[in-house]
């Protein structure tokens, strides 16, 4: 019902690298800055250089019980 | 007759205008507003200045003299060498990577970050290389904490505006660290004052003993007494064997004959000189007569733990250096001149003969004036001093090391082996702040518990944190001396704000006003006094010393001359500070039975400001204060222009102070600035709590802390590992000055609720409330519990690393449940659901993450699940997903869970007057009372919470809330003034209300008229923190046992019997299994052993299983019998 992207990495297989990731954003702290995180490396706004990143909210519906 | 005439007719004229516009009648010209100085104060010092102002001085003053006390390295191996500081300096925070563009770094990157605030430590150097001499300038040496909003710190002087820039809260007080992201606080510690004397009796074994503690700026305490043993007077020291027989005492110390030994301590007084002559006859018995004889005397006895270097020295020196360098070692001997020290023993000797005269002489050690506060600055100057030490010696052996080898291919730079001395002081620092063991063995220093974690669970109780004085008094002790209110506690401490149960009185609060004083320099003190015509010490006998209009004059404990005129002299003294030509916290006053006069100008002084009057008019003036309200001038002027002063304890007690304007007579030398200042920040928030019972406001400083509110203006981009919300908070209906001060009212934690004091059903009984539903579901006590989870992304030594997957896939394709939210990063989305059991961050760990001896490919390497999921109950929202690296490199996510909470049955409410009640039930609307215009309560509270309270201020803020709302105004409770009942009576009544605040109510039950008249109005309620379940045992699942571990209380078998006894067995089922021990197995009805998941293991079959619930304990006996070879089946029967 979602993300029709591939899933790459399984736990225990492990024999091969998770292909990069292609649409993951995150928004800088400081500047709000879009930026891409790549595994193991520092992450750095682009933009500012600033050092804190925030995940963007999801594109998925969120359902609230209002009580 | 010609006088009476003349007055009669000034009387006649009394109504004339004769000077400026007024008749002799009129009435003085009150100083309206002077209370606008309380702000004023508060706007130059902020509310934790003292923390503040301490920190200040170690980073600008007390770090320079420790570099310039320990400030040369040398050589063994060649004596050439030397390496000098010659200056140090303490930087900006800053961030340590290097290709940073801003360096630049603000306290809550800190936090989210989790490093610390830290700015270099940079000195500058002057060594030898070769035969030249090398300056270098800004070397570092280390990190040092920096407070948030001390000089150092980059919030300070910024508006509100840039502090939003930096997600900064401008009402937070600052006042503590940022370490490794967590906000540490050094408390202020309470001590009894050093350099002293303190004289104290023992009335069961018939002691007298005057005893100082030395302290010196080398960090070395020693304490030495002057004590009566069997009628007759000794010294006594650590550094001595045996008592001293006090005359021998004196004698070492240069005072040889006789006479002037008596005159010295007994004076002229008849009564000393009979009790001391004892002690003249005993030295002459011990054959001491000169001061060689009391010398070797002493010598023989001395410790010496020194290691024998070159020849034995003889005993008497022993003695000399002892006495010189280690008894009293705060009285200075310059050149051997012991003249001083031998007037300070004789001075404790005098002491003991008063006090054995008359047992009134002796000192008080809970009062105020005699103690001490030891604050954050000084305890860094410690570490600082001692890590520093360290340093140099670890630095000289490096040097000496290079220096040792006999050739080098290059000239030796002593700079290049600075650079390799690691971070020794940085992480002194962060370790010492981070765990708060100040254990500095250089210094005899073993202290745990120096810093606590802030408080974040309201802006009130981080704030009351931050006022925060913890004793060193033994809690276990049942003397009641330390615990009790002091009287000269008055607008210093606050006299409400103090823990109940063991901490009581021991832990204390800084009242509104105070300022703790930091170390002013003593040398110009004393020269500005022998200046006054103090006339020195050492030019003096004893006849002259104790002459019957001598007074002598102490500088800190030291006596350093005498003076004939006492007052004129404090007057000058006092008129010369109030001009601003020294600081303003030195502080003196005149011991008339004493007959001394003390200067004190050392830190940790309590003080206050107060308005000075002089012939008896207060020189604050309205026109001061217009200037002060157009913002023409401000505290600081008020203080350059000797308007108002500072006053310490001491000080304080020597001066006539008029608490209202009205009250000044001629002999009146200051005037309070505001009496509610005796206050502290957390009392503060009690409306009218004059008209309360003492212990209500007490309870309340309690509960204020622990109320849910808002937290900060930067507390949604805050990642606390709890924090609790509040979701409509609102500023109470009747404030007082301290809320406005403190920003109670921008910061506010509680609701003003209606209530209807009333009884309602059954379920109000002992204090519990009736909430509405509807204003429950309006939003009422609705609050946010956010939780934060951290992880790190490792990397490890041997070359692997931890990974990140996304949701792994089940043999049909599909993502498991628990993986749903999960998105490609393996991260979980933000804003997404978690139920209990979901995965939040699906990390992976490499499964030979510590194998150092692997050298293979990275990527290659097999993996194992280490995914975070959620554990609580009750579902919950991604709120932030926060991804960032550590000092050291390694990713750090922080995911924060927020879960909404609405208020239940039994959750905890409070009003601001210690009256706490639990949520009893909650009734619909329609259920309610209402008035004739509708008007519902959201609570109800029983009228019996009243009687043994006596919280009038309770019904007093009702009334005010209730006049305030139909007017349309916030009303006044502050304490000893605020709104007027008659006032409010009369709002209520112009707007048609009963003056009393009683409303007639209709039943919503059966729609009847309530026999009674209601007192119905608004009330400040605060929502309680939720009480924590306690520690459990993981092996039974039962709470632990004992006090240190927070345990419970046994219900032991004879207290089940005393319940069986009385019929209450469903109880014991209720409260002992279900609703605590609730475990449910599966039993076997075949063989009557416990299987699993409907399956028995004995049998091999499913047939005869039963599902039935059991304490866990009985489970685990049934087991631990089993492991005992011992069977026990479970016979099962329809109940």
């Amino acid at each position: 019902m979602n993300q029709p992207g591939q899933q790459t990495a399984h736990a225990g297989s492990g024999s091969f690298i998770p292909a990069p990731r292609q649409d993951m954003e995150y928004i800088c702290a400081d500047c709000g800055a879009k930026n891409e995180i790549k595994s193991r490396e520092p992450i750095r706004c682009r933009e500012c250089g600033h050092r804190i990143m925030y995940k963007k909210r999801t594109k998925r519906m969120v359902q609230f019980e209002a009580r | 007759m010609a006088t009476i005439g003349e007055e009669e007719h000034d009387w006649e004229h009394e109504n004339r205008t004769n000077w400026r516009g007024l008749g002799l009648a009129d009435p003085i010209k009150r100083v309206e507003d002077k209370w606008l100085l309380l702000p004023a104060f508060l706007k130059i010092k902020g509310l934790v200045k003292q923390h503040i102002d301490s920190f200040n001085y170690f980073v600008d003053v007390d770090i320079k003299n420790i570099v310039r006390a320990n400030n040369k390295v040398t050589s063994d191996v060649d004596p050439r060498f030397w390496l000098k500081y010659t200056d140090i300096h303490v930087g900006f925070p800053d961030r340590t990577d290097l290709d940073a563009i801003d360096k630049s770094i603000t306290p809550h990157e800190c936090r989210l970050r989790d490093i610390t605030y830290s700015a270099p430590i940079l000195v500058t150097i002057q060594y030898t290389r070769g035969k030249n001499v090398v300056r270098r300038p800004n070397v570092n040496i280390g990190r040092l904490p920096i407070m948030l909003r001390s000089n150092k710190c980059v919030l300070t002087g910024r508006n509100e505006a840039q502090l939003a820039r930096m997600t900064e809260c401008p009402l937070d007080p600052g006042g503590y660290f940022v370490v490794k992201g967590t906000e540490k606080v050094i408390l202020v510690q309470e001590q009894l004052s050093k350099n002293r004397i303190i004289v104290e009796t023992d009335s069961v074994k018939g002691i007298v003993q005057a005893s100082c503690t030395s302290s010196t700026h080398g960090g070395l305490k020693s304490k030495t007494y002057v004590a009566t043993k069997k009628g007759k007077i000794y010294l006594r020291h650590n550094c001595i064997h045996e008592d001293v027989p006090i005359v021998i005492a004196l004698k070492a110390l240069g005072i040889q004959s006789d006479k002037e030994i008596l005159l010295l301590t007994a004076g002229n007084t008849e009564a000393y000189k009979i009790a001391f002559s004892a002690n003249l006859e005993e030295s002459a018995k011990s054959g001491v007569f000169t001061r060689h004889q009391a010398l070797e005397w002493i010598g023989s006895r001395v410790k010496v733990n020194r290691k024998v270097v070159g020849p034995r020295r003889p005993v008497w020196e022993e003695a000399l250096e002892a006495l010189a360098t280690i008894i009293l070692a705060h009285v200075p001997v310059i050149g051997l001149d012991f003249r001083s020290k031998a007037i300070f023993v004789a001075t404790m000797t005098r002491r003991v003969l008063m006090a054995m005269d008359d047992e009134k002489m002796v000192d008080d050690r809970d009062y105020v004036g005699n103690k001490r506060l030891e604050l954050a600055g000084q305890l860094l100057g410690l570490l600082f001093e001692d890590l520093f030490k360290t340093f140099n010696t670890n630095l000289k052996s490096a040097i000496d090391k290079v220096l040792k080898k006999p050739s080098r291919t290059n000239e030796f730079d002593a700079f290049n082996t600075m650079q390799f001395q690691g971070d020794h002081i940085t992480a002194g620092f962060v370790r010492a702040i981070s765990t708060g063991n100040w254990s500095l063995k250089r210094f005899k220093m073993e202290r745990a518990g120096v810093t606590h974690v802030l408080s974040r669970l309201s802006f009130i109780s981080a704030l009351g944190m931050m006022t925060r004085i913890s004793s060193q008094f033994e809690k276990t002790r049942k003397v009641s001396g330390p615990r009790a209110l002091q009287p000269s506690q008055w607008g210093m401490l606050c006299p409400s704000d103090t823990p109940e149960g063991e901490a009581c009185g021991l832990v204390k609060n800084l009242a509104l006003m105070t300022h703790i004083t930091t170390d002013v320099e003593e040398g110009p003190i004393i020269r500005l006094a022998l200046m006054l015509g103090v006339e020195d010490i050492s030019l003096a006998t004893g006849s002259e010393i104790y002459g019957p209009h001598t007074f002598v004059v102490n500088v800190n404990g030291t006596i350093i001359g005498l003076t004939r005129y006492p007052m004129r002299f404090v007057t000058n003294f006092r008129r010369l500070r109030r001009a601003g030509r020294f600081s303003e916290f030195v502080g003196i006053y005149v011991n008339h039975h004493h007959h001394a006069v003390h200067i004190a100008s050392d830190g940790g002084r309590i003080c206050r400001p107060m308005i000075i009057v002089e012939n008896g008019r207060p020189r604050v003036t309205s026109e001061h204060i217009a200037q002060l309200k157009q913002g023409a001038a401000s505290f600081d002027d008020f203080l350059r222009n000797g308007l108002v002063e500072y006053l310490d304890v001491n000080e304080e007690n020597d001066s006539y102070i008029a608490l209202y304007e009205s009250d000044i007579v001629a002999t009146t030398t200051h005037l309070e600035i505001e009496p509610f200042t005796i206050l502290g920040a957390v009392a503060g928030l009690i409306p009218y709590p004059h008209h309360n019972q003492s212990p209500r406001n007490t309870y309340q400083c309690a509960m204020g802390k622990q109320a849910i509110g808002a937290i900060g203006y930067n507390q949604l981009n805050r990642i606390d590992t709890l924090l609790y919300l509040s979701v409509y908070p609102q500023q109470p209906m009747v404030k007082t000055k301290t809320i406005e001060l403190i920003g109670y009212d921008r910061l506010p934690a509680g609701q003003n609720a209606t209530v209807a004091v009333m009884s309602y059903s059954g379920y109000d009984i002992e204090d519990a409330l009736i909430q509405n539903k509807a204003s429950l579901d309006r939003g009422y006590g609705r609050c946010q519990v956010l939780r934060k989870n951290a992880t790190l992304i490792r990397k490890y030594p041997n070359g692997t690393f931890d990974r990140l997957a996304d949701a792994p896939l089940d043999e049909n394709g599909q993502t498991q449940k628990k993986y749903d939210i999960v998105q490609l990063d393996g991260l979980a989305g933000v804003g997404e659901r978690v139920d209990p059991g979901d995965v939040y961050v699906n990390k992976q760990m490499p499964t030979n993450a510590n194998d150092n001896t692997f050298s293979g490919q990275a990527a290659a390497v097999p993996y194992k699940n280490a995914p975070m999921s959620y554990k609580s109950p009750v579902a919950g929202y991604i709120d932030k997903v926060m991804i960032s690296d550590t000092e050291n490199d390694q990713t750090l996510i922080k995911v924060l869970i927020r879960q909404t909470r609405r208020p239940e049955l039994g959750d905890k409410f409070s009003s601001r007057h210690g009256q706490k009640g639990v949520c009893g039930l909650i009734v619909n609307q329609e259920d309610m009372p209402f008035n004739d215009q509708g008007i519902n309560p959201d609570t109800i509270m029983n009228p019996h919470g009243f009687p043994s309270r006596m919280t009038v201020g309770k019904m007093i803020e009702l009334l005010a809330g209730k006049a305030g709302v139909l007017s349309g105004k916030l009303q006044y409770g502050t304490a000893f003034g605020g709104s007027k009942v008659e006032d409010m009576s009369r709002i209520l009544i112009e707007h048609g209300f009963n003056y009393a605040g009683k409303d007639m109510l209709t039943s919503g039950i059966t729609g009847e008229a309530l026999e009674a008249y209601v007192y119905f109005g608004p009330i400040y309620y605060q929502v309680c923190r939720f009480a924590a379940v306690g520690p459990r045992a993981t092996l039974t699942r039962q709470p632990t046992e004992g006090r240190s571990r927070e345990g419970g209380l046994r219900l032991g078998e004879m207290e089940r019997d005393c319940l069986i006894g009385y019929g209450a067995t469903q109880l014991l089922l209720e409260r002992l299994m279900i609703s605590s021990d609730k475990f449910e197995v599966n039993a076997c009805q075949e063989c009557g052993l416990m299987g699993y998941n409907g399956w028995c293991t004995y049998c091999k079959s499913s047939k005869k299983m039963a599902k039935l619930t059991i304490p866990y304990a009985a489970k685990l006996l049934f087991q631990e019998l089993m492991a005992m070879n011992v069977v026990p089946r479970l016979i099962l029967d329809d109940a």
